[in-house]
């Protein structure tokens, strides 16, 4: 199954509808990071809403395609997590998902929104690229 | 006079000198035809061999009867063969293809002389050895001077990449460029670590853009050497921004565990630049134009 990744501008949106298996998380990670180097993104959303379940493997490639991700310039937020998988993640050790978290999509943004504002390269005045405010 | 041991071969160079070479001419193009044509001329290749079928008629002629003759790295032929290769070895022929215009030789004298000496076997031998001897040597200088040029080129080429350098470039006050292209490897990462610290020292430099734009493999060796420079950058109290990392590159730190906390990482070297200024609480701003 391939994941979609709308942009907002130079703002990626990717929702995890379902549990993907080995294969498809790694294929995922590398679709989006391909993705953000094609359009230099400033910043991504994950939302993981629809996941109840997430194994120490999922959190381990989430965490990672953050980490990647930073490297290459954008910020990550990682919103949705069901109370149930917050739990689980806990029990399995905090470190696992290492990631900025909020409660939903729209703080998401908002969150990131006030993050990339506040970069040195965002004010750049030959910048025509507009974020959804 | 008694009759020289290699009368057989005598003969036919002389005699027959023209048609051999001939042969051995179509023999080298037929085993030269998978090349470009362009890269050899069939006139100058002609003109080499003639000249190499005379010097081999004298090598014979004087061939000792004991067969143990010596010649050493002066004898004319020896030049020759070993200058031929070279050239070979530079214009990118494989060993294989330049070991064969001699060795097609070889072919060529053999048929003749079993033609020949039909009729007396020990005088074949004779002449048999004597070609087998001379040309198989003639094949070792072929080899032994391609792979000394082979050589050479290499350590010249890794000469030049080491000494590919690595400037540090003042953006602007205090903020320093390390622009890195090409193959990054022990010892150029050390020259431009130190170049790079030196120069961060000199300028009192408080932001550090590395640029990696230019860095074809980032795999990792490379992402360590990387590492150990921003390591030391910021020991000396320079905040660094990264820029230009691909997916890969990112992969390749991400699977070292490599975080650096202050390093900051941007797409490109524009954000970078962009970044590095707001650092210094510098920015680029449009100017109302007064040239229109």
């Amino acid at each position: 199954m391939k994941i979609a990744i709308p942009r907002l501008g130079r703002i990626l949106l990717v929702a995890i509808q379902q549990d993907l298996s080995d294969d498809e998380a790694l294929a995922f990670q590398s679709n989006l990071l391909g993705t953000i180097a094609e359009i230099e993104a400033l910043g991504v959303v994950v939302d993981i809403s629809a996941l109840d379940v997430v194994d120490s493997f999922m959190a381990r490639v989430i965490n990672d395609t953050a980490n990647m991700a930073r490297l290459l310039g954008a910020e990550v937020i990682v919103c949705g997590i069901q109370p149930f998988v917050a739990f689980t993640l806990v029990e399995m050790g905090r470190g696992l998902l290492s990631a900025d978290c909020t409660f939903n999509l729209e703080q998401g943004l908002k969150t990131l929104q006030s993050r990339i504002a506040s970069r040195g390269d965002y004010s750049l005045p030959d910048e025509h690229d507009d974020l959804i405010i | 006079m008694p009759m020289h041991h290699l009368a057989a071969l005598d003969r036919l160079l002389s005699e027959q000198r023209t048609v051999l070479h001939e042969k051995w001419v179509a023999e080298i193009l037929t085993s030269w035809s998978s090349l470009l044509p362009n890269t050899f001329n069939v006139g100058e290749m002609r003109q080499h061999t003639a000249h190499l079928l005379e010097e081999i008629a004298k090598i014979f002629a004087a061939y000792p009867e004991s067969g143990l003759w010596e010649f050493g790295e002066t004898h004319p032929l020896v030049r020759a063969m070993s200058e031929f290769s070279a050239s070979r070895a530079i214009s990118g022929f494989t060993p294989t293809e330049t070991a064969q215009y001699v060795m097609c030789l070889k072919s060529v004298l053999t048929l003749a002389l079993i033609h020949e000496l039909m009729s007396s076997p020990v005088e074949m031998k004779v002449n048999l050895a004597a070609v087998e001897d001379v040309i198989g040597r003639l094949t070792l200088v072929t080899f032994s001077a391609f792979v000394e040029t082979r050589e050479r080129v290499i350590l010249q080429q890794s000469a030049s990449l080491v000494e590919l350098s690595t400037p540090v470039i003042r953006l602007w006050d205090h903020v320093l460029l390390l622009p890195l292209v090409g193959v990054i490897d022990t010892a150029r990462a050390r020259k431009f670590t130190e170049n790079l610290l030196e120069a961060i020292t000199r300028y009192e430099a408080s932001v550090t853009v590395i640029d990696v734009t230019g860095v074809p493999v980032f795999d990792i060796s490379v992402a360590r050497h990387l590492m150990k420079t921003v390591d030391a950058a910021q020991l000396l109290g320079t905040r660094v921004v990264m820029t230009g990392l691909n997916p890969e590159g990112a992969l390749t730190l991400t699977k070292l565990g490599i975080s650096l906390p202050n390093m900051i990482t941007r797409a490109t070297l524009r954000s970078g630049v962009a970044e590095a200024l707001s650092l210094i609480n510098r920015r680029i701003v449009p100017v109302a134009s007064s040239r229109a």
